[in-house]
Protein backbone atom coordinates (compact mmCIF):
# COMPACT_ATOMS: atom_id res chain seq x y z
CA UNK A 1 0.00 0.00 0.00
CA UNK A 2 1.16 3.39 -0.57
CA UNK A 3 2.41 4.77 2.96
CA UNK A 4 1.76 8.72 1.49
CA UNK A 5 -2.06 8.29 -0.11
CA UNK A 6 -2.97 6.40 2.82
CA UNK A 7 -1.69 8.71 5.19
CA UNK A 8 -3.23 11.78 3.02
CA UNK A 9 -6.84 10.20 2.72
CA UNK A 10 -6.87 9.46 6.85
CA UNK A 11 -6.26 13.40 7.31
CA UNK A 12 -9.15 13.93 4.94
CA UNK A 13 -11.10 11.89 7.12
CA UNK A 14 -10.28 13.16 9.96
CA UNK A 15 -10.86 16.77 8.76
CA UNK A 16 -13.95 16.04 6.64
CA UNK A 17 -15.81 15.32 9.97
CA UNK A 18 -14.18 18.05 12.10
CA UNK A 19 -14.54 21.08 9.62
CA UNK A 20 -17.86 20.41 7.51
CA UNK A 21 -20.19 21.40 10.94
CA UNK A 22 -18.29 24.58 10.99
CA UNK A 23 -20.05 25.65 7.86
CA UNK A 24 -23.08 24.10 8.35
CA UNK A 25 -24.11 26.83 11.56
CA UNK A 26 -27.34 28.22 9.52
CA UNK A 27 -28.58 25.12 9.36
CA UNK A 28 -27.66 23.70 13.03
CA UNK A 29 -29.50 26.81 13.98
CA UNK A 30 -32.87 25.93 12.23
CA UNK A 31 -32.55 23.10 14.61
CA UNK A 32 -35.23 21.92 17.08
CA UNK A 33 -35.27 23.49 20.47
CA UNK A 34 -34.56 20.06 21.39
CA UNK A 35 -31.52 18.88 19.32
CA UNK A 36 -29.68 22.49 20.04
CA UNK A 37 -30.38 21.56 23.99
CA UNK A 38 -28.69 18.41 23.17
CA UNK A 39 -26.07 20.31 21.44
CA UNK A 40 -25.44 22.58 24.83
CA UNK A 41 -25.52 19.18 26.75
CA UNK A 42 -23.23 17.24 24.55
CA UNK A 43 -19.37 18.29 26.49
CA UNK A 44 -21.23 16.56 29.79
CA UNK A 45 -22.15 13.95 28.29
CA UNK A 46 -18.74 13.21 26.59
CA UNK A 47 -16.90 13.82 29.64
CA UNK A 48 -17.93 10.34 31.26
CA UNK A 49 -17.11 8.36 28.39
CA UNK A 50 -13.69 10.23 27.67
CA UNK A 51 -12.99 9.30 31.31
CA UNK A 52 -14.50 5.60 31.52
CA UNK A 53 -13.32 2.80 31.12
CA UNK A 54 -10.06 4.06 29.00
CA UNK A 55 -8.52 5.88 31.84
CA UNK A 56 -8.96 2.52 33.78
CA UNK A 57 -7.69 0.02 31.10
CA UNK A 58 -5.15 2.42 29.50
CA UNK A 59 -3.09 1.05 32.71
CA UNK A 60 -3.89 -2.86 32.59
CA UNK A 61 -3.85 -4.89 35.31
CA UNK A 62 -2.88 -1.46 37.27
CA UNK A 63 -6.11 -0.29 36.93
CA UNK A 64 -6.45 1.20 40.67
CA UNK A 65 -3.50 3.60 39.17
CA UNK A 66 -5.58 5.46 37.02
CA UNK A 67 -9.14 4.95 39.32
CA UNK A 68 -6.81 6.82 42.00
CA UNK A 69 -5.31 9.96 39.66
CA UNK A 70 -9.00 10.40 38.85
CA UNK A 71 -10.21 10.20 41.89
CA UNK A 72 -7.71 12.59 43.08
CA UNK A 73 -8.15 15.04 40.06
CA UNK A 74 -12.15 15.08 40.80
CA UNK A 75 -11.87 15.85 44.31
CA UNK A 76 -9.03 18.53 44.56
CA UNK A 77 -11.71 20.30 41.68
CA UNK A 78 -14.77 19.51 43.63
CA UNK A 79 -12.89 21.37 46.18
CA UNK A 80 -12.52 24.52 44.01
CA UNK A 81 -9.00 23.38 43.45
CA UNK A 82 -7.24 24.67 39.68
CA UNK A 83 -7.44 22.64 36.87
CA UNK A 84 -3.33 22.33 37.14
CA UNK A 85 -3.17 21.57 40.61
CA UNK A 86 -5.66 18.82 39.93
CA UNK A 87 -3.30 17.44 37.34
CA UNK A 88 -0.36 17.25 39.99
CA UNK A 89 -2.24 15.64 42.50
CA UNK A 90 -3.66 13.26 39.61
CA UNK A 91 0.24 12.55 38.54
CA UNK A 92 1.36 11.97 42.16
CA UNK A 93 -1.30 9.87 43.26
CA UNK A 94 -0.93 7.55 40.26
CA UNK A 95 2.76 7.17 40.26
CA UNK A 96 2.50 6.62 43.99
CA UNK A 97 0.12 3.19 43.02
CA UNK A 98 2.92 2.41 40.12
CA UNK A 99 5.50 2.24 42.37
CA UNK A 100 3.52 0.78 45.52
CA UNK A 101 1.38 -2.10 44.21
CA UNK A 102 3.51 -2.95 40.88
CA UNK A 103 1.40 -5.59 38.85
CA UNK B 1 -10.26 38.12 12.46
CA UNK B 2 -7.75 40.24 14.35
CA UNK B 3 -5.56 38.70 17.07
CA UNK B 4 -6.45 39.82 20.86
CA UNK B 5 -3.22 39.40 22.68
CA UNK B 6 -5.27 38.36 25.90
CA UNK B 7 -7.30 36.05 24.50
CA UNK B 8 -4.76 33.99 23.00
CA UNK B 9 -2.50 33.79 26.33
CA UNK B 10 -5.37 32.79 27.70
CA UNK B 11 -6.06 30.06 25.36
CA UNK B 12 -2.33 29.15 25.31
CA UNK B 13 -2.45 28.82 29.49
CA UNK B 14 -5.62 26.45 29.11
CA UNK B 15 -3.68 24.16 26.28
CA UNK B 16 -0.68 23.48 28.35
CA UNK B 17 -2.18 20.30 30.42
CA UNK B 18 -2.91 19.74 26.80
CA UNK B 19 0.40 19.99 26.07
CA UNK B 20 1.45 17.62 28.49
CA UNK B 21 -0.65 14.75 27.62
CA UNK B 22 0.00 15.08 23.89
CA UNK B 23 3.53 15.21 24.13
CA UNK B 24 3.98 12.13 26.40
CA UNK B 25 1.08 10.00 24.41
CA UNK B 26 2.90 11.20 21.21
CA UNK B 27 6.62 9.78 22.06
CA UNK B 28 4.60 6.50 21.75
CA UNK B 29 3.08 7.39 18.48
CA UNK B 30 6.15 8.73 16.73
CA UNK B 31 8.51 5.16 18.09
CA UNK B 32 5.43 3.17 16.75
CA UNK B 33 5.90 5.28 13.14
CA UNK B 34 9.34 4.04 13.18
CA UNK B 35 9.02 0.57 14.50
CA UNK B 36 6.59 0.59 11.73
CA UNK B 37 8.77 1.32 8.69
CA UNK B 38 7.95 4.91 8.37
CA UNK B 39 10.16 7.61 7.14
CA UNK B 40 10.60 10.51 9.91
CA UNK B 41 8.80 12.68 6.71
CA UNK B 42 6.25 9.93 6.89
CA UNK B 43 5.44 9.62 10.50
CA UNK B 44 5.32 13.37 11.43
CA UNK B 45 3.57 14.34 8.21
CA UNK B 46 1.04 12.06 9.91
CA UNK B 47 0.52 14.32 13.24
CA UNK B 48 0.85 17.43 11.27
CA UNK B 49 -2.21 17.00 8.68
CA UNK B 50 -4.21 14.30 10.75
CA UNK B 51 -3.77 15.68 14.90
CA UNK B 52 -5.85 12.82 16.15
CA UNK B 53 -5.08 10.33 19.15
CA UNK B 54 -6.98 7.68 18.54
CA UNK B 55 -7.33 8.07 14.44
CA UNK B 56 -3.49 7.50 14.25
CA UNK B 57 -2.87 5.02 16.37
CA UNK B 58 -6.08 3.20 14.60
CA UNK B 59 -4.49 3.92 11.43
CA UNK B 60 -1.06 2.64 12.60
CA UNK B 61 -2.31 -1.21 13.73
CA UNK B 62 -4.32 -1.34 11.10
CA UNK B 63 -1.44 -0.90 8.32
CA UNK B 64 0.42 -3.52 10.77
CA UNK B 65 -2.35 -5.86 9.94
CA UNK B 66 -1.67 -5.22 6.28
CA UNK B 67 -5.46 -4.01 5.80
CA UNK B 68 -6.66 -2.22 2.18
CA UNK B 69 -6.45 0.83 1.82
CA UNK B 70 -10.50 1.41 1.80
CA UNK B 71 -10.37 -0.60 5.25
CA UNK B 72 -8.24 1.92 6.60
CA UNK B 73 -9.75 5.09 5.51
CA UNK B 74 -13.22 3.71 6.20
CA UNK B 75 -12.06 3.03 10.00
CA UNK B 76 -10.54 6.06 10.50
CA UNK B 77 -13.91 7.92 9.50
CA UNK B 78 -15.53 6.11 11.55
CA UNK B 79 -13.86 6.58 14.65
CA UNK B 80 -13.66 10.21 14.05
CA UNK B 81 -17.31 10.39 13.80
CA UNK B 82 -18.03 11.91 17.15
CA UNK B 83 -16.54 15.03 15.72
CA UNK B 84 -19.12 15.57 13.51
CA UNK B 85 -21.32 16.06 16.69
CA UNK B 86 -18.43 17.85 18.92
CA UNK B 87 -18.01 20.50 16.03
CA UNK B 88 -21.44 20.90 15.49
CA UNK B 89 -21.72 21.88 19.52
CA UNK B 90 -19.12 24.13 19.39
CA UNK B 91 -19.86 26.04 16.35
CA UNK B 92 -22.77 27.51 18.44
CA UNK B 93 -20.33 28.83 21.22
CA UNK B 94 -18.08 31.11 18.56
CA UNK B 95 -18.51 34.81 19.16
CA UNK B 96 -18.10 35.50 15.42
CA UNK B 97 -19.47 32.70 13.80
CA UNK B 98 -18.88 34.39 10.17
CA UNK B 99 -14.91 34.22 9.47
CA UNK B 100 -13.90 31.46 7.08
CA UNK B 101 -9.91 31.21 8.11
CA UNK B 102 -11.34 31.27 11.94
CA UNK B 103 -13.93 28.35 10.65
CA UNK B 104 -11.07 26.39 9.46
CA UNK B 105 -9.16 26.75 12.07
CA UNK B 106 -11.50 25.72 14.81
CA UNK B 107 -12.42 22.25 12.24
CA UNK B 108 -8.80 21.34 12.39
CA UNK B 109 -8.20 21.63 15.95
CA UNK B 110 -11.73 20.12 17.37
CA UNK B 111 -9.86 17.65 18.83
CA UNK B 112 -11.41 15.69 22.81
CA UNK B 113 -9.55 18.11 24.67
CA UNK B 114 -9.62 21.27 23.03
CA UNK B 115 -13.23 20.46 22.33
CA UNK B 116 -13.98 19.54 26.35
CA UNK B 117 -11.92 22.31 27.29
CA UNK B 118 -13.30 25.15 25.03
CA UNK B 119 -16.73 24.20 26.15
CA UNK B 120 -16.49 24.82 29.99
CA UNK B 121 -15.22 28.17 29.37
CA UNK B 122 -18.87 29.67 30.44
CA UNK B 123 -18.35 32.46 27.55
CA UNK B 124 -18.19 32.69 23.88
CA UNK B 125 -15.10 31.73 21.99
CA UNK B 126 -13.19 34.19 20.19
CA UNK B 127 -10.89 33.03 17.47
CA UNK B 128 -7.48 34.48 19.36
CA UNK B 129 -8.38 31.97 22.54
CA UNK B 130 -9.07 29.32 20.24
CA UNK B 131 -5.64 29.65 18.02
CA UNK B 132 -3.45 29.63 21.55
CA UNK B 133 -6.06 26.46 22.95
CA UNK B 134 -4.85 24.62 19.58
CA UNK B 135 -1.81 26.13 18.82
CA UNK B 136 -0.31 24.78 22.22
CA UNK B 137 -1.96 21.54 21.76
CA UNK B 138 -0.84 20.87 18.80
CA UNK B 139 3.28 21.55 19.13
CA UNK B 140 2.63 19.42 21.79
CA UNK B 141 1.47 16.34 19.37
CA UNK B 142 3.81 17.06 16.73
CA UNK B 143 6.97 17.72 18.88
CA UNK B 144 6.05 14.63 20.19
CA UNK B 145 5.78 12.52 17.54
CA UNK B 146 9.14 13.94 16.27
CA UNK B 147 10.94 13.32 19.17
CA UNK B 148 9.63 9.93 19.95
CA UNK B 149 10.44 8.90 16.23
CA UNK B 150 14.50 10.18 16.39
CA UNK B 151 14.42 9.29 20.76
CA UNK B 152 12.17 6.84 21.45
CA UNK B 153 10.24 7.02 24.50
CA UNK B 154 13.60 8.63 26.77
CA UNK B 155 10.70 9.06 29.71
CA UNK B 156 11.60 6.54 32.71
CA UNK B 157 8.79 3.70 32.24
CA UNK B 158 7.30 4.73 35.29
CA UNK B 159 6.53 8.53 34.48
CA UNK B 160 5.69 7.08 30.89
CA UNK B 161 3.11 5.26 32.63
CA UNK B 162 2.07 8.17 35.13
CA UNK B 163 1.59 10.78 32.07
CA UNK B 164 -1.31 8.50 30.42
CA UNK B 165 -3.28 9.68 33.53
CA UNK B 166 -2.62 13.88 32.61
CA UNK B 167 -5.75 14.02 29.72
CA UNK B 168 -7.83 11.99 32.08
CA UNK B 169 -6.86 14.10 35.15
CA UNK B 170 -7.97 17.21 32.94
CA UNK B 171 -11.30 15.96 31.80
CA UNK B 172 -11.95 14.73 35.86
CA UNK B 173 -11.38 18.05 36.71
CA UNK B 174 -13.54 19.43 34.26
CA UNK B 175 -16.46 16.81 35.44
CA UNK B 176 -15.62 17.87 39.53
CA UNK B 177 -16.27 21.70 38.17
CA UNK B 178 -19.34 20.63 36.26
CA UNK B 179 -20.27 18.84 39.31
CA UNK B 180 -19.81 21.63 41.83
CA UNK B 181 -22.66 23.84 39.52
CA UNK B 182 -24.97 20.99 39.74
CA UNK B 183 -25.00 16.92 40.42
CA UNK B 184 -26.85 16.79 37.70
CA UNK B 185 -23.73 17.00 35.50
CA UNK B 186 -22.19 13.99 37.20
CA UNK B 187 -25.31 11.90 36.50
CA UNK B 188 -24.87 12.64 33.17
CA UNK B 189 -21.55 11.79 32.81
CA UNK B 190 -22.24 9.08 34.95
CA UNK B 191 -24.82 7.41 32.42
CA UNK B 192 -21.98 8.04 29.15
CA UNK B 193 -19.41 6.33 31.63
CA UNK B 194 -21.24 3.17 32.45
CA UNK B 195 -22.90 2.98 29.02
CA UNK B 196 -19.66 3.33 27.48
CA UNK B 197 -17.66 0.39 30.29
CA UNK B 198 -20.49 -1.96 29.55
CA UNK B 199 -20.35 -1.71 25.37
CA UNK B 200 -16.61 -1.56 25.49
CA UNK B 201 -15.94 -4.44 28.43
CA UNK B 202 -18.92 -6.57 28.39
CA UNK B 203 -20.45 -6.20 24.81
CA UNK B 204 -17.01 -5.92 22.91
CA UNK B 205 -17.63 -2.92 20.87
CA UNK B 206 -15.14 -1.03 18.63
CA UNK B 207 -14.52 2.16 21.16
CA UNK B 208 -15.45 4.61 18.44
CA UNK B 209 -18.42 2.82 17.87
CA UNK B 210 -19.25 2.71 21.66
CA UNK B 211 -18.06 6.14 22.48
CA UNK B 212 -20.45 7.29 19.53
CA UNK B 213 -23.50 5.50 21.22
CA UNK B 214 -22.29 6.34 25.23
CA UNK B 215 -22.12 10.05 24.39
CA UNK B 216 -25.82 10.35 22.08
CA UNK B 217 -27.72 8.16 24.91
CA UNK B 218 -26.29 10.46 27.80
CA UNK B 219 -26.95 13.50 25.54
CA UNK B 220 -29.96 13.04 25.21
CA UNK B 221 -30.74 11.51 28.29
CA UNK B 222 -29.25 15.47 29.87
CA UNK B 223 -31.52 16.66 27.50
CA UNK B 224 -34.56 15.12 29.37
CA UNK B 225 -33.29 15.67 32.92
CA UNK B 226 -32.04 19.36 32.56
CA UNK B 227 -34.44 22.52 32.68
CA UNK B 228 -34.17 24.81 29.34
CA UNK B 229 -31.98 27.44 31.85
CA UNK B 230 -29.72 25.34 33.02
CA UNK B 231 -29.02 23.91 29.43
CA UNK B 232 -28.19 27.48 28.69
CA UNK B 233 -30.76 27.56 25.95
CA UNK B 234 -31.76 30.83 24.90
Amino acid sequence: MNKMVMIICCAAATMLPRIVPYFASSALSRLPRFVRKCMLLLPVAALGALIFPLALTDFGAMWYAGLAGIAAAFIVSLFKGPMILSIVVALVSTTAMLMAFPA
Amino acid sequence: MHIDGKALKEGIRDGFPIFLGYFTTALAFGLLTRTSGFTFVEGVLTSMITFAGSGQFLMMNLYNAGSLLLSVVVSVFFINSRYIFMASSLSQRLSDPGSIPGRILCGFGTVDEVFTVASFKGHLLSYSYMAGLIFTSYVGWVSGTAIGFLGGTFLPEVVQKAAVITVYAMFASLLGSETRRGAKALLVASVSALLNSLLILAAGLSTGLSFLISMIAATIFGALIYTDEEAGIE
